[in-house]
């Protein structure tokens, strides 16, 4: 007797598809699963076992089973294999029809009891099937609308006896709760109007936003430039559809969304602790290939904080990402490609006792470890840099003026700005030219700081509503320049 | 010709020797040693000796009470630079922006005036008077260790940029490491090459008051420059000041005091309204640009782009998002 099923394993954040084949024969009782299964796909065996007896199925006595995953050289990782084994072996039991298989996939973990599991990664899943050309997928009720977001009709189950009884025909296939509502909401993101003060780094943002910059704080602790830099997601566009579609994949292949949320639309934010290793930030790890922070921050706000005590290879590792807006990864488990297209937005202190620049405190620092701490950051990375502050502490008592700006406006400010800059490029005016090459003689500016401060001046200019870009937003631009001692 | 030998054995037998010694060991020494292939290496190297004894020796160092043998020289300069007038700038190397700011200015306006400006290479003060008076003349750098060591490695550039328009000069042979007792020896060729020392910024126990005090025992001016009273930075200086040395409270202070007329500076540019808003701000105590624009009620924006203005005008200075008025 054999029967199969088709379901798709992950490898990266593409589908692949797999193809597991049932083969039950007379013989000495055994239960096998050959085609590169990893530990988590061994279990199946248990997990089916005990899932079938509580559907109340008959277990074969006597025989001799044999599941195949294939393409067998194709490492296979993780429970979503339970379901499709367990579909393959009841249709190879002519316990459900052979033909009632046809153009469905399967993708979920059984409990012991029977009942489903959603597994990260239902969405991949649900589009490869899509892709090739299958109609219905069987998945964890939990995961019916995941799978749904990829078009393709989702068989949402609880338990293995409703899928076994939908595919008798005996039922309907159950109805899918109906989609919550898509449009995942700025309600949740930090407003600007906790900043008061800051004038500087606000505006910063701003521009940031409008221009998609890179964006790197300096300052001594305390002074807002967390607080600032997750404010960014709630002043960004919201994602379009494509971009929402394949940054809702990429979590939701490490199980970062709960099973049964929408698509992701407010871009992400993503805060790694300065220890992560490089595989962390831009994906790989043991076995299997995963996406790292920098392609969780895709499309979205990717922060280091502290980022000169990030590992260096990690640092360096973000420069391919920053140019290409993906990142490659070669592991034994697997090669992969990551969209990584993220602002990237940095933080560190003035020196490494972080009492520079702060008039409250006496920095204890010898001017080779403030050198040598600055230096942490290459020259090629600062280079990506296009805003650079400095943001001393406020000497005190100032700061509670009056409340600050709220997110909504400077939001409205950001997408029209963003609006003006894609329908055409502004050109500087002779005299804002004049400014600028004046800048470059003067001041420590290289080839490339000349580029990015017209770039700069160029979203300022959108910002204002300018015709063209004036002398005054290429001297706002200038002053978010790298100061001499960081671009020296 | 045996000041070659001593300066040579010195270094080898880390001694601090102003003549020949008298020692069977240096005797032994003397015999092995072959003077005209260390020079011949030497030139080859690109580097110059300069005896004591040589008639283009500094004749200010020659007086002090313990000269070097000589002075091992990198840098195409002639030597008569060191005979010109000249001025050692020496402070922290963990300076303030503000003594940044006022040794670079020391020095770009020492050199435009025609003095040498002398100084250790050091971080902080040191870098910055030699940065200043590369502007517009030439220094000399005098090093604790051999001159084609660049110590502090960052300064290699630096060191470059002296080589081609002044001197580097140090009394040890070519490899000779850094030492720390190097660094007192290397003090007393500052203050002794010059006419006077000026303190930028010193901590209480600094290697720049050790200066200062080599300056006082050859009988040369010693010049400090004030600071805030409540600043480390300047526990240093303003002692130098109680105990009487010369404050410094412009260039004109230092030009005076070796004999040079100060040319009258150039007048301010005239400034529209707002600049000299908020350039008034910042003259008044060093400040933010967000400060700046809640004392005078605009838009931080605004000011951001004023005070470039006022940066490229040469009147003002940032440093880690604080500006201050331009000495």
């Amino acid at each position: 007797m054999l029967a199969r099923t088709v379901t798709h394993a992950l490898v990266g954040i593409e589908p692949r598809r797999v193809e597991v084949e049932v083969h039950i024969e007379r013989g000495l009782k055994a239960f096998t699963i050959v085609g590169l299964p990893d530990k988590a796909c061994q279990e199946a065996k248990e997990r089916v076992r005990s899932g079938l007896a509580s559907a109340e199925l008959a277990w074969p006595a006597g025989r001799r089973i044999t599941i195949n995953l294939a393409p067998a050289q194709l490492r296979k990782e993780g429970s979503g294999f339970d379901l499709p084994i367990a579909l393959a072996l009841l249709a190879a039991l002519e316990e459900v029809p052979a033909d009632a298989l046809d153009g469905h996939a399967a993708f979920g973990e059984l409990a012991l009891d029977g009942r489903l599991r959603p597994v990260p990664g239902a969405l991949i899943a649900a589009e490869g099937a899509r892709r090739a050309g299958l109609t219905r997928l069987v998945c964890a009720a939990e995961s019916g609308p995941e799978v749904a977001l990829a078009g393709i009709e989702a068989i949402g189950v609880e338990h293995l006896a409703d899928a076994v009884s939908y595919l008798r025909g005996e039922r309907d296939p159950p109805e899918l709760p109906p989609p919550e509502d898509d449009f995942e909401t700025l309600a949740g993101v930090p407003d600007l109007r906790d900043v008061r003060g800051q004038e500087r780094a606000r505006r910063a943002l701003e521009i940031a936003a409008a221009g998609a910059h890179n964006l790197l704080l300096a300052g001594p602790p305390g002074t807002g430039k967390t607080m600032l830099a997750c404010r960014l997601p709630g002043i960004l566009p919201l994602l379009g559809d494509d971009a929402s579609l394949e940054v809702t994949r990429i979590h939701s292949v490490v199980g970062e969304r709960d099973p049964g949320s929408g698509l992701v639309r407010v871009p992400p934010f993503r805060k790694p602790h300065h220890s992560i290793s490089m595989a962390g930030l831009i994906g790989g790890g043991h076995g299997g290939v995963r996406p790292g922070e920098a392609s969780l921050a895709h499309q979205g706000v990717l922060f280091l904080d502290e980022a000169p005590e990030f590992q260096r290879a990690a640092l360096e590792a973000l420069r391919q990402p920053l140019e290409e807006g993906a990142v490659s990864v070669a592991r034994i488990g697997g090669r992969a490609r990551f969209p990584a297209r993220f602002q990237l937005v940095a933080a560190m202190n003035m020196c490494p006792c972080g009492g520079r620049g702060d008039s409250a405190a006496q920095c204890s620092c010898t001017a080779e470890r403030v050198h040598r701490y600055r230096e942490r950051l290459s020259r090629a990375l600062l280079d990506r840099f296009d805003l650079l502050l400095m943001v001393p502490r406020p000497r005190a008592h100032d700061l509670a003026g009056a409340p600050a700006e709220a997110s909504a406006p400077v939001r409205e400010r950001v997408l029209a700005a963003r609006a003006r800059l894609r329908e055409q490029p502004l050109a500087r005016t002779p005299d804002a030219d004049q400014l600028l090459t004046r800048a470059v003689e003067r001041l420590p500016l290289s080839g490339r700081g000349r580029a990015r401060v017209a770039r700069v001046a160029q979203t300022i200019a959108a910002l204002a509503g300018a015709e063209a870009v004036e002398p005054e937003h290429v001297a706002e631009a200038l002053s978010f320049r790298a100061s001499a001692e960081l671009a020296a | 010709m045996s000041d070659l030998a001593t300066a040579v054995f010195a270094a080898r037998t880390d001694a601090h020797l102003v003549d020949a010694p008298r020692s069977g060991r240096f005797a032994v020494f003397r015999t092995a040693f072959d003077e005209a292939a260390f020079l011949r290496e030497l030139s080859a190297r690109g580097f110059r000796w300069v005896g004591r004894g040589d008639p283009s020796f500094p004749s200010r160092l020659r007086s002090i009470h313990d000269p070097p043998p000589g002075l091992f020289v990198r840098g195409t300069a002639s030597l008569d630079l060191l005979a010109r007038p000249s001025v050692a700038v020496v402070g922290a190397r963990a300076c303030s922006p503000y003594g940044a700011s006022v040794a670079r200015m020391l020095g770009r306006d020492l050199a435009a005036a025609g003095i040498v400006v002398v100084s250790g290479l050091a971080r902080g003060v040191d870098a910055e008077a030699h940065r200043g008076a590369l502007d517009c003349g030439s220094t000399v750098a005098v090093l604790g260790c051999g001159v084609d060591r660049d110590y502090p490695r960052a300064h290699a550039a630096l060191a470059l940029d002296i080589a081609a328009a002044g001197l580097i000069l140090s009394e040890y042979p070519p490899g000779v490491e850094p030492a720390p007792w190097r660094f007192p020896a290397r003090n007393r060729i500052v203050s002794g090459l010059t006419l006077a020392t000026i303190v930028v910024e010193a901590r209480e126990r600094s290697g720049a008051l050790i200066t200062a005090d080599l300056a006082l025992d050859e009988g040369r001016e010693v010049l400090a420059v004030p600071g805030e009273i409540t600043s480390e930075l300047s526990r240093g200086t303003n002692h130098l000041l109680r105990l009487g040395a010369v404050p410094v409270t412009c260039s004109a202070d230092v030009l005076e005091l070796v004999g040079i007329d100060p040319e009258v500076s150039p007048e301010r540019p005239t400034l529209d309204a707002s600049l000299e808003r908020v350039r008034a701000v910042v003259a008044d105590a060093a400040t933010t640009a967000d400060e700046v624009a809640q004392a005078l009620g605009e838009s931080a924006q605004g000011v951001a782009a004023a005070l470039v203005e006022l940066e490229l005008l040469g009147l003002v200075e940032e440093v880690d998002g604080v500006y201050r008025a331009s000495p």
